[in-house]
């Protein structure tokens, strides 16, 4: 730490709590938008079965992989022993409460597993044999309880990290901030074959037939990438609230900033690796979740928004040191993120269904089905951030955090 | 040290810890000197803002040079690939859809010259290399790569005065203040 640290004493820091006064509005508006997304979906439902379920796998995926983002920071705080995010660990917290809920989303996927998984879910014993070869893996039975033990975990690892540090506010016990390391240790492993397991279970698994050994580590990417945006965007908006003022520094978000631009490069990187060698080996079995891609208006979506808009935009606007120390400038960025990350994953589930090319009047129920899982996540943050103080107040390493130069 | 017949290279001082130096540095910038160092066994954090130091330059050469490694690698590959020596591998086609096959090697010379650019731009803006450095005449200096902290201000600065900047220097902490000269 710096050497002014030495002998700067820091006064003990004050609690600052969330107040509910002036959201009114904003909870009215969310309610609003989670209410007529519903409607649509409802409608959607009636009109078309599967046009609904894959507007729903994507806005699930959507919110699944920003929660397991978060909840992968917080654990990756709590494995290096950061010193940086204590300050932001309170935000992260509360944004793996959505796996509080998050399963309730999956129900309706449960429920139209048929129409989604029914590569694989109907195809009977004997008529293909590449699937019959993963039946071990690929049976409803296992599916359904590994879908369970996925939403277990993740609800559990980020329920104890969130109450233990809830509890260190109150006692000031550094013993918590062992307690979470030790969890955190027994669970990245378990973190890491979850997020992979998920993704092939939820997603892939739609194609049986392909197969990329690169998966997980794709979905893993764009989790930790837009989680850090939505990080960015929360903080970003506290701050101009009047909150966290004297507690999270420009310091603070050029360390954000610094993340969110190397796991831009990072996905960029794993997700060309996956395509490339597919693509140069150009084996028939191994092209086909590509090929669909790569042909009539998806060729468009993927050159204008994988390749263009998630890689080279964001990378060229993270790149100058000003993008990620003037905050107004980075959250801009990390909505463009967002957007990125959500066009990302319409590209990989949407043309499941329109594999003859984009079909703009379907992206309607895409986004009811946005905001009827995000509406009510939205407010349960917002509920959730006021249960505590807005950062973790006696954590050994807040002084340090507090001080932050980098 | 004999000192007669030698031009003043500048005038150093030691400090007694990495937190004196950090305030003696703040000082210093704040009486509006330029041309100014610090020395220390080890990296200390918020030093150059304490040094108001500003951004360093070697960003835009390594963007330079980054970007001259992509340009040298699109121009070999497609160059050759779709203009001088078109040739069929692997069914792809000999034209720009080709481009994914040529991304590794856009990719690693956009790395290398970015690093090269990095390090001899680094090297360069150093004033590096060279054969010898006034401050070596200075036999305490050897202990800045061990356990002692310095600063020198160099002769050249604007502000600089031979007595006025000792007194500095013993003002803000500073002991065993020494003319740095250098030799002919």
């Amino acid at each position: 730490m710096s050497a002014a640290a030495h002998d700067t004493p820091t006064a003990p820091p004050k609690a600052e709590y969330f107040r509910y006064t002036n959201l009114g509005p904003v909870l009215f508006g969310l309610g609003v938008a989670g209410v007529a997304g519903l409607v649509v979906c409802i409608i959607a439902f009636f009109v078309s079965r599967d046009v609904f379920l894959f507007s729903w796998l994507f806005a699930l995926m959507f919110f699944f992989t920003i929660s397991a983002g978060a909840l992968f920071w917080n654990l990756l705080h709590f494995a290096v022993d950061a010193e940086w995010s204590v300050v932001i660990r309170r935000i992260l917290e509360t944004m793996t409460r959505s796996f509080n809920w998050l399963w309730l989303a999956f129900i309706p996927l449960a429920l139209g597993a048929h129409h989604i998984w029914y590569r694989w879910m109907d195809t009977p014993l004997g008529e293909d044999p590449v699937v019959d070869g993963k039946r071990a893996l690929l049976n409803p039975t296992f599916w359904a309880v590994r879908t369970v033990v996925y939403f277990a975990f993740f609800f559990s690892v980020s329920y104890l990290l969130r109450r233990w540090s809830a509890k260190q506010d109150i006692n000031g016990d550094p013993g918590y901030s062992t307690k979470s390391r030790a969890l955190t240790f027994g669970s990245l492993a378990f973190f890491g074959v979850f997020v992979t397991f998920a993704g092939i279970d939820w997603v892939i698994s739609i194609t049986p037939h392909w197969y990329s050994t690169m998966w997980g580590v794709y979905i893993f990417a764009g989790s930790a990438w837009s989680s850090m945006a939505v990080l960015i965007l929360i903080t970003y908006s506290l701050r101009n609230a009047g909150y966290l003022e004297g507690v999270v520094s420009t310091e603070h978000f050029h360390i954000m900033g610094k993340l969110l631009l190397s796991f831009t490069v990072f996905w960029a990187y794993i997700a060309f690796d996956q395509f490339f060698l597919i693509w140069y080996a150009n084996i028939p079995e191994e092209t086909e979740f590509f090929l669909t891609r790569n042909t009539e208006s998806w060729n468009f979506m993927t050159i204008g928004f994988q390749v263009i808009g998630h890689f080279f935009v964001t990378f060229a606007l993270l790149l100058p040191r000003a993008a990620k120390t003037n905050t107004k400038r980075l959250a801009l960025i990390a909505c463009w993120v967002l957007l990125m990350h959500a066009a990302d994953l319409y590209i990989i589930v949407n043309p499941f269904l329109n594999g003859k090319g984009v079909r703009p009047l379907t992206m309607i129920v895409d986004l009811a089905a946005l905001a009827t899982i995000g509406a009510p996540l939205a407010i349960l943050f917002l509920r959730g951030l006021g249960k505590n103080s807005l950062y973790a107040l006696r954590d050994p390493r807040l002084p340090e955090s507090l001080r932050l130069v980098n | 040290m004999t000192t007669t017949g030698r031009k003043l290279y500048g005038v150093a001082a030691e400090l007694p810890t990495a937190a004196d130096l950090f305030h003696a540095a703040e000082q210093i910038r704040d009486a509006g000197f330029k041309r100014w160092d610090v020395f220390s066994p080890f990296p200390i954090h918020g030093m150059d803002n304490a040094m108001g130091l500003g951004k360093s330059a070697v960003s835009y050469i390594v963007l330079c040079c980054g970007l001259t490694g992509t340009a040298t690698a699109l121009l070999l590959e497609l160059g050759s690939a779709l203009y001088l020596y078109p040739l069929v591998v692997q069914g792809k086609p000999t034209n720009i859809f080709t481009i994914p096959a040529f991304f590794p090697v856009i990719f690693e010379l956009t790395v290398l010259f970015s690093a090269f650019g990095a390090v001899f731009g680094m090297l360069a803006l150093n004033l590096l290399p060279r054969w010898n450095h006034p401050l070596f005449n200075w036999d305490r200096f050897a202990a800045a790569s061990d356990d002692a902290f310095f600063v020198v201000v160099e002769a050249s600065d604007a502000r600089f005065s031979e007595t006025e900047t000792q007194n500095l220097l013993t003002k803000v902490g500073g002991t065993n203040v020494t003319l740095i000269y250098d030799e002919d």
